[in-house]
């Protein structure tokens, strides 16, 4: 009964502060004023997935082929590390337990299915002791550590809760004639 | 029985004579010797095991963190400098980041000092630098976004961090200035005050271009500054001048018709500073193989820029050093986590060392 009482005082309180902010935001702002932001939201959300991110993701699967088990897999032609496709994960996934980090370094390889040139993104997982299995150390395109972004020499174990380095993963981002 | 009961007692009888002869051993703590001629560190992923290259023969260890990517010296304090980083669970958990101070007599550490946890933590000989006045030491950062740390190493303290977007590698300069090579294709001189403290900041002008033929992030130390390589053979030694960035006119390691040549491998370039001698470990490769290992070591004389010698090698090297001796050694990583000297100016083949496997060599 009393817990009862708690909750609709509280539903009140809601009610309360709700109806005074609208009150005070309908004295500071004029109705062509709301109008005109919700139009630039509306506006905003429609141009939106024409962004290259989301065109990347809109796009629909690569189609290839070959053993993702393998540093010859088209998909690691920049990649440095262990693959996460033998270590309980795949090459778009880390494998159980650990940290996916949100910063990575990029290459571009050459799909020998369709002949395109994709934009890789290769991300470390974290949090757990190296893996240690299917080293891999290609290096097309890669650059010194004053270049960081196409250095695939770094530990790229950064945003991450523990920053200790499990193994690598490897995303397509999109096709670089989608990005010229 | 006649024959045995005598000869129980015999020996029951002799035993113990004998045995109160031997003085009963103790054990002892050697400490270090002081550093011999050709002496030097051979850094793995296990610490700093150290050599004399003339005998073959280990003196001592340096327990360093998984994570170290250097350690250093300075031969009038008798003391290491080395980088570290500590998960407190080992792969999780609580990170720490510090220099840390080792003693010449017992390896020890004597000090730590704590840094922000921002270093880069991989292996690469010049994210570290101690200042040639042997007080300031500056450590690389990548957090991404790279900086500098600057620590105190005489009064054992952290003095401040310094943002350098762009530009990483640390070559000491002058008495207490670095330069850095910066993504944008030109190189950034750093002056510190008395204190450590950024004094000036220079930028020179483009010289190279990191997509065409990029300078690579490891260099050697020149008599007057630093040599330079890029990823297609082509040296520059740069060096400063007062609050000026001096970058001397380029050549090739590579005579015509040997373009298929290319320097490549781990701590691959390394030079005798008096003599003028540069050591680089070339393969046969295509474009992009600048971290295949080297099939041969070539000597160049940097004075004149010609070739004086190229080592053959049965395995390929990863990591080179020559010690800075009159008679100087040169150390090889083999590919195979082998350790080899050579003598450095006759190029003929010594020893082997029994070690893990060598990331870099630092000498003493």
């Amino acid at each position: 009964m009393k817990l009862e009482k708690i909750i609709e005082r509280g539903y009140y309180w809601i009610d309360d502060q709700a109806r005074q902010s609208s009150l005070a935001l309908a004295r500071k702002l004029s109705r062509r004023s709301f109008l005109s932001r919700l139009g630039m939201m509306l506006a905003g959300a429609a141009a939106f997935p024409l962004l290259p991110v989301a065109r990347s993701f809109a796009q629909s699967s690569v189609e290839e082929v070959g053993d993702p088990q393998s540093c010859e897999y088209w998909r690691y032609c920049a990649m440095s590390g262990t693959l996460c496709s033998c270590c309980g994960g795949t090459y778009t996934s880390c494998p159980p337990g650990s940290e996916a980090s949100p910063i990575t370094w990029v290459g571009t390889c050459r799909n020998p299915v369709d002949g395109r040139d994709y934009l890789m993104s290769y991300n470390d997982c974290c949090g757990k002791s190296v893996c240690s299995r299917c080293g891999c150390h290609n290096t097309e395109g890669d650059k010194p550590v004053y270049f960081n972004s196409n250095s695939n020499s770094v530990l790229w174990c950064f945003g991450t809760e523990n920053t200790s380095y499990h193994c690598t993963v490897s995303l397509v981002l999109g096709t670089t004639d989608e990005t010229n | 029985m006649r024959v045995t009961t005598p000869l129980a007692l015999a020996l029951a009888l002799f035993v113990p004579l004998a045995s109160a002869q031997i003085v009963p051993e103790e054990i002892s703590i050697d400490t270090m010797p002081d550093p011999g001629p050709n002496w030097f560190i051979s850094k793995t992923g296990n610490g700093g095991y150290i050599f004399d290259a003339t005998t073959g023969e280990m003196q001592g260890l340096l327990s360093l963190s998984r994570y170290t990517p250097a350690v250093t010296m300075w031969q009038p304090r008798r003391e290491f400098y080395a980088t570290e980083s500590y998960l407190s669970r080992g792969v999780r958990g609580e990170r720490t980041d510090l220099v840390t101070i080792y003693d010449f007599e017992n390896l020890s550490p004597v000090a730590e000092i704590v840094i922000p946890n921002h270093m880069a933590r991989l292996s690469i000989r010049n994210h570290l630098g101690l200042m040639n006045n042997g007080r300031h030491l500056a450590v690389l950062n990548m957090n991404p976004g790279h900086s500098v740390s600057i620590v105190d190493v005489e009064d054992r303290v952290f003095i401040y961090e310094a943002s350098t977007p762009g530009c990483a590698v640390i070559m000491p300069v002058a008495d207490s200035d670095f330069l850095q090579l910066c993504g944008d294709g030109t190189l950034q001189l750093i002056q510190l005050d008395i204190s450590g403290f950024e004094e000036n900041r220079v930028r020179s002008d483009i010289f190279f271009n990191v997509m065409e033929d990029a300078i690579f992030d490891r260099t050697a130390r020149s008599a007057n500054g630093w040599y330079l390589i890029t990823h297609a053979g082509t040296v520059y030694e740069v060096g400063s001048q007062g609050s000026e960035i001096i970058i001397n006119d380029s050549w090739s390691v590579l005579a015509e018709g040997e373009e298929s040549w290319r320097p490549g491998g781990d701590e691959f370039i390394t030079a005798h500073r008096d003599t003028g001698l540069l050591y680089v470990a070339m393969h046969e490769g295509e474009v992009d193989t600048h971290h295949v290992p080297g099939e041969e070591i070539w000597v160049l004389d940097a004075n004149s820029g010609r070739r004086v010698h190229r080592i053959e090698l049965e395995v390929p090297a990863t990591s080179i050093m020559v010690t800075q001796e009159a008679a100087p050694k040169l150390i090889v990583a083999d590919d195979d986590g082998g350790t080899h000297v050579y003598d450095a100016l006759t190029f003929v083949f010594e020893r082997t060392i029994v070690t893990p496997g060598a990331a870099m060599f630092e000498d003493f």
